[in-house]
């Protein structure tokens, strides 16, 4: 019901709003782009939102990290506690301690939301590196590593390394018990290293440990380095997916040299607004309800003191794990002994993630195929490949769980010498079981059938009265192909397709194909 | 009903318990324990010595021996371990054992509290009766907190949390945990959590070093490191939280699993519903 006055005012509206985009456009010249941008296909399997989770934890993490650096004082200055106002710890009044250790008890006590966000950077960091080790795994397992992708799975595997150096820094910042042991830890893993180690940590150290400079330049490693990094690492792995366009599963109507799914605006858009704000909503429930890293129960750090159960975060548990694991074994060469932490703690993380690295092309060589693949592996079909993936994933897990060992020896009243007498024999024996289970499950899922994405669609059809026909097994109930957007690329993709309202974008041919394919068909 | 009267007989409930839970924890505050410290007198009445005999032959001393002596299987002699050792494994209920080779591990006390002085009474006089002259550390007194956080000059009896902190994170933590929350030793010697132990228990455990753990005699732990060790373990049963659940201060490992599980968790779940499977 509009009068003649509404509709003019919704005209000058329309004046209005076109003149300030044609304003824009004139001068940036962006509608192109943008539209380009707008129209860009993703597509919908749910394993592939993982790495926004990722992405969405690190968003998280930044936000809250510049609002602890506003009260984070980076010395290691001595200082007694004795606070005038504010709320006042009375165990540790009196206490000597660094200046950085007495500012993240102010800022837990004292400064407005401190804590809060405190606990949300620190629940973050470690969902930001669960969401990387699974975004890793999928990426693994369904072969996304592969030509033309072995570049990006560089990048991402160096910011899983960056990530985790990332956190052990964060970790190491409030200088309570627990960060003190785990950098003496390290300190003395470091100092192992032949002919350089003493050499790198007097660098870092600045001296002896503890020493009093190395707080500073941890400060500045995780709060200007590492993030840097870390951004700008991920800024190109964006960019190449971007560029290269996503890989997906294969399926009905899916080829190697185009995508379907939905469009950025709006249902991608929406899609990973919502996911991000679920990732800030459950972040920020945990750093509520759950208390992380009471540094306060802890108590400063004193080189002379230290507390069973002085464990790393959970991400750099498989590190303390192998040094647990490994045997009492001394090793000399040139009449210079090589102590015991530098085979656990530098030379089987070092192998690992050699691997780990070269994978795309080990790959290459195992399946004798070097061609570029847009359309992922499902795992049962490379049974090799998933079995390889399954013994890494069990001799990780078996590592991390030595890292607790003190703790589950507690809680089960079991002999600490027998569960790590146990996860030795597993971190030997247990990948080669993963392997064998894997690979012999992979093929049992061969042998018994197919994903039900790829069933036959329809079985029964239906035609209505005014001549128009549907099957029953279009169960998202959208309109044919009255609207493109509505398509959203699955049960009634073969309609759609042939109606040619289809989301297909072209994606760039296999081999050698340069140029930016058009953008959505309709 | 009006609104306002609806939203006064809404919050009655919650407001009531709130202002319930800040008078009896004021009351507690006040009152605790913690205030005055902890102290035990071993009775050496004849009647209860005389009644800790019997309470000893029946339970004891098929394994320790008449007299305390020591018994052949492993039952150390009890002649000069003194009263503070008796109270200690009687009140955590590591004595009696069921089974001479069990391990001797926290539980319900066998006897009641005058069953226990009783024993300890008798234990305590097992020098005298047998002629002795050695014997154990008695029942140590823990001295009451400081009523400020700082050490109080004009009143040198009391001891602060900050002291305590800090001998426990020095004598303690190694084996017991920063929280106290135990921990373990090789060889299957279980080191217990601390959350049950009240500060008699704490001191007497300190100066009898209850096996594995070592003894800390007063030559190497003053009486005043003690009291207030045994003063802040009592505060870490209830220490100042704020945060949110504590997770049982168990640290790193307790907190990976709450952020891979639940927190990733959740996250897996909403991707999965809101991307599909195609």
């Amino acid at each position: 019901m509009s009068t003649t006055e509404e509709r003019a005012a919704e005209q000058k509206r329309y004046a209005a709003g076109k003149s300030v985009l044609d304003t824009v456009d004139e001068r940036f010249g962006s509608s192109r782009f943008l539209t380009s941008v707008l129209d860009k296909i993703f597509p919908d399997h749910w394993s592939f939102m993982v790495g926004e989770i990722a992405m969405d934890s690190l968003i998280i993490l930044i936000i809250t990290g510049i609002y602890l650096a506003l009260f984070y004082v980076p010395s290691s200055t001595d200082v007694i506690y004795a606070p005038t106002s504010g709320h006042v710890y009375a165990p540790l009044v009196g206490q000597h301690m660094t200046e950085a250790y007495q500012s993240v008890i102010n800022l837990s006590f004292n400064v407005r939301a401190g804590l809060i966000m405190r606990q949300a950077h620190h629940w973050a960091a470690l969902v930001f590196l669960a969401a990387v080790l699974f975004h890793l795994c999928r990426v693994f397992f369904t072969g996304a590593f592969r030509k033309p992708r072995e570049v990006n799975w560089i990048i991402g595997v160096t910011l899983w390394l960056v990530v985790i150096l990332e956190g052990f820094t964060g970790y190491s910042l409030p200088d309570d018990l627990l960060s003190g042991t785990g950098l003496r830890v390290i300190y003395s893993i470091v100092e192992g290293l032949p002919l350089v180690g003493t050499w790198i940590v007097y660098d870092f150290w600045g001296g002896s440990y503890p020493g009093t400079t190395f707080l500073t330049r941890l400060f500045v490693i995780h709060e200007f380095i590492f993030p840097l990094l870390i951004v700008g690492l991920l800024t190109a792995h964006l960019m190449i997916l971007w560029h290269q366009k996503h890989s997906d599963f294969p399926g009905p109507g899916k080829t190697e040299t185009n995508i379907r799914g939905s469009r950025v605006w709006p249902q991608y858009a929406l899609k990973a607004g919502g996911l991000f704000m679920i990732v800030t909503g459950t972040i920020f429930l945990l750093a509520g309800e759950i208390q992380i890293n009471p540094v306060w129960l802890y108590g400063p750090y004193n080189p002379y003191t230290v507390s069973i159960g002085a464990q790393p975060d959970w991400y750099l548990g498989w590190l303390d794990g192998s040094v647990r694991l490994w045997p009492h074994w001394e090793f000399a060469s040139f009449g210079h002994e090589i102590p015991n932490p530098v085979f656990p703690g530098i030379l089987i993380p070092g192998l690992l993630f050699t691997t780990i690295y070269a994978w795309p092309w080990l790959d290459k060589k195992i399946y004798s195929d070097y061609g570029a693949h847009n359309l992922l592996d499902r795992p049962r079909d490379k049974p090799f490949r998933t079995g390889v993936g399954v013994a890494a994933i069990v001799f990780f897990a078996d590592l991390t769980i030595a890292c607790g060992s003190d703790i589950l020896a507690n809680d089960f009243h079991v002999g600490f010498e027998r569960v790590i007498e146990v996860l030795q024999y597993g971190a030997l024996l247990g990948p080669v079981v993963g392997f064998v289970i894997a690979y012999k499950a992979c093929q049992a899922l061969q042998r018994t059938g197919a994903h039900p994405i790829q069933r036959p669609l329809g079985g029964v059809i239906i035609r209505s009265a005014n001549g128009a026909y549907h099957t029953l097994s279009d169960h998202h109930g959208n309109g044919h192909g009255d609207n493109g957007h509505g398509d959203n690329g699955h049960g009634d993709k073969a309609d759609a397709v042939a109606n040619g309202h289809g989301t297909a974008e072209e994606a760039p041919a296999p081999v050698g194909a340069a140029d930016e394919p058009a953008g959505a068909s309709d | 009903m009006t609104a306002a009267a609806r939203s006064r007989r809404l919050l009655a409930g919650p407001l009531g318990l709130v202002a319930l839970a800040v008078v009896v924890g004021s009351v507690f505050f006040v009152t605790g324990t913690q205030a005055h410290g902890q102290s035990n007198v071993v009775s050496t009445n004849p009647s209860d010595i005389l009644a800790g005999q019997q309470l000893f032959q029946e339970h004891c001393q098929a394994c320790h021996g008449y007299e305390g002596e020591g018994g052949q299987t492993s039952a150390p002699p009890l002649v000069s371990v003194g009263a503070a050792a008796a109270d200690f494994y009687l009140t955590t209920g590591r004595m009696p054992l069921n089974n001479p080779g069990n391990e001797a591990a926290r539980h319900h006390p066998f006897f009641d509290a005058t069953q226990i002085s009783q024993l300890v009474a008798y234990v305590n006089a097992l020098p005298t009766i047998t002629g002795t002259n050695q014997t154990g550390p008695t029942i140590p007194t823990v001295a009451p907190l400081c009523p400020t956080a700082t050490p109080d000059p004009s009143d040198p009896g009391c001891v602060t949390l900050s002291e305590g902190l800090q001998a426990f994170s020095l004598n303690c933590a190694a084996c017991h945990q920063a929280a106290g929350s135990g921990g373990i030793l090789s060889k299957g010697n279980v080191v217990p959590s601390l959350h049950n132990s009240n500060m008699t228990q704490v001191g007497e455990a300190i100066r009898v070093g209850p096996k594995p753990m070592p003894v800390f005699a007063p030559s190497q732990m003053s009486d005043q490191q003690m009291s207030a060790i045994a003063q802040y373990v009592q505060y870490l049963h209830h220490p100042a939280d704020p945060g949110g659940l504590g997770i049982s201060h168990f640290g790193p490992v307790a907190e990976g699993f709450v952020a891979v599980l639940f927190g990733f968790g959740i996250l897996l779940f909403a991707a999965r519903m809101i991307g599909t499977r195609g």
